[in-house]
């Protein structure tokens, strides 16, 4: 009897093990997300980033009673707000887990890089309409036009910012040097705490999806459920969309290229079959199921947010969701990150863009959903091909440096 | 290399990297690595969970051998003798 529980025991934490001792291929985070992505949408909508930073920022503007907001939906009853927080506890979880959790606090420019970083993410995205997330890691599988362009901005700003770091580095070496200090780290024989902590963020998040469930709001309970195992997928093997737009020009590596490809792959064969099949459209129209993150940024409003948001993001070190993670694991430049996207979302949102906006023409920022021109098949032919080429350029550079600065 | 093997090696360049995020460790470790020679030994310090993955792949790229990692508590040691 002693025996076979010890043999249980042993059983289960190698199962622990194998998903918290090492960190997980890219790619398999890729997949995972991809279907979590498909599941969203099937109870929902498609996942976004960018929307609930701004519930942050405008709940904390109205409670300081700046910017003349009312009304704004509490961070409680937002669907992104809340997915956002739960990415964050779930990166929390998945660090807790593997003892990887530590505070890390960077010397002053890096934080001031952070903010700025957040901050022009938060401009890119709302000019832009999407981020890395609801832009482009949902807005390919979308089949929106407007995404591929967008994804062409990102990539710009991306090695634009790249250029950026080679040459701050190069000039000014002593900005982002300094004192740092490491608080609460964990080693191979201490820090037992971190997985007792990590079990009690876990039941916290099941009681609080449960009370949704009670107080009748189904879809928010697994927004919950949903939110915290990307958060913990996202921990676990580093999926980074910054990654995996710049590692090509930098190191030539292209796991976390293979990565995002992956997930993209997944999210179109699930977003195809919901739009073409009205799948979970309940009450509302076919056609609003099919319009589902196709924004009205098609062609020129989303490469110049996407720009922007590239340069952002490469500074600050990580997209909308990766300072939602690495804020989960302790790195305090992405708390200054996540600061400047949710401060600076809403003024951007009241005082940036509709200025922007008015310059522009009808014919520079509508909804271009591609089905609608060429057809689903070619539609999905189109990303698929975009996809492969994309996949076989970072292995192909991978192998010959043709591209990669490092 | 175990980590007995590792600590007790005699480096040339210590790069200390644990104030900045990815991917900031990994272009101080490639600017260090201009300033020593070849078959020196150069140790990067990176509290980067990512870095653990990325410079040992970028050392063996660009032909320097990767000896190995030693985690601390918070951050880790990574060994490199340029190639």
């Amino acid at each position: 009897m002693a025996e076979e529980l010890n043999n249980d025991n042993r059983i289960l934490s190698e199962l622990f093990r194998t998903f918290f001792a090492k960190h997980w291929p890219v790619w398999i985070g890729g997949i995972i997300l991809g279907m979590l992505n498909i599941l969203l949408f099937m109870i929902k909508s498609p996942w976004g980033g960018s929307g609930g930073y701004n519930n942050w920022g405008e709940n904390v503007y109205q409670a300081a009673g700046f910017l003349g907001l009312e009304n704004v939906t509490p961070t409680n009853t937002s669907l992104y707000g809340m997915l956002n927080i739960l990415i964050i506890l779930g990166a929390f979880a998945g660090a807790l887990f593997s003892k990887e959790f530590a505070l890390r606090i960077p010397p002053v420019g890096e934080l001031i890089k952070g903010f700025i970083g957040g901050g022009l993410m938060a401009i890119g995205a709302t000019m832009g309409i999407g981020c890395t997330i609801g832009g482009f890691f949902s807005g390919i599988p979308a089949l929106s036009g407007g995404a591929i362009f967008l994804t062409i901005g990102l990539f710009l700003g991306t090695l634009v910012a790249l250029k950026y770091l080679f040459w701050e580095m190069e000039n000014f070496p002593g900005f982002s040097t300094g004192k740092s200090r490491t608080l609460l780290a964990a080693s191979e024989k201490t820090g037992g705490w971190q997985i007792w902590l990590g079990w009690i963020v876990i039941i916290v998040v099941f009681v609080m999806a449960y009370n949704y469930f009670g107080n009748g709001n189904a879809v928010m309970s697994w927004f919950v459920i949903i939110g915290l195992l990307m958060g913990l997928i996202c921990q676990r093997s580093r999926f980074c969309i910054v990654a995996s737009f710049r590692d090509p020009f930098m190191t030539g590596k292209s796991s976390s290229t293979v990565g995002v490809i992956t997930g993209l792959l997944i999210g179109l064969i699930g977003f195809t079959i919901i739009k073409l099949f009205g799948v979970g459209a309940g009450d509302t129209a076919l056609r609003a199921r099919e319009m589902t993150w196709v924004f009205p940024h098609f062609w020129l409003r989303a490469p110049i947010g996407g720009f922007i948001f590239g340069l952002g993001m490469t500074i600050a070190g990580g997209c909308a969701v990766g300072a939602l993670w690495r804020f989960g694991e302790g790195q305090v430049k992405l708390w200054a990150a996540v600061l400047g996207f949710l401060l600076i979302s809403p003024i951007s949102k009241k005082f940036i863009v509709p200025e922007f906006v008015d310059l522009l023409p009808h014919s520079l920022r509508y909804k271009n959903f591609m089905p609608d021109y060429i057809g689903y098949t070619w539609s999905v032919v189109i990303v698929l091909a975009i996809l492969f080429i994309w996949y076989l350029f970072v292995k192909w550079n991978e192998r010959t440096g043709k591209f990669s600065t490092y | 290399m175990n980590t007995e093997e590792l600590t007790a090696l005699a480096v040339d360049k210590l790069v200390d990297a644990r104030g900045t995020a990815c991917p900031g460790p990994l272009l101080e470790a490639k600017k260090a690595i201009g300033t020593i020679s070849s078959g020196q030994i150069m140790e990067v310090l990176s509290a980067d969970e990512g870095t653990k993955r990325d410079i040992p792949k970028w050392a063996n790229k660009k032909g320097h051998d990767y000896l190995g990692t030693v985690e601390e508590s918070g951050y880790f040691k990574i060994y490199l003798k340029k190639g």
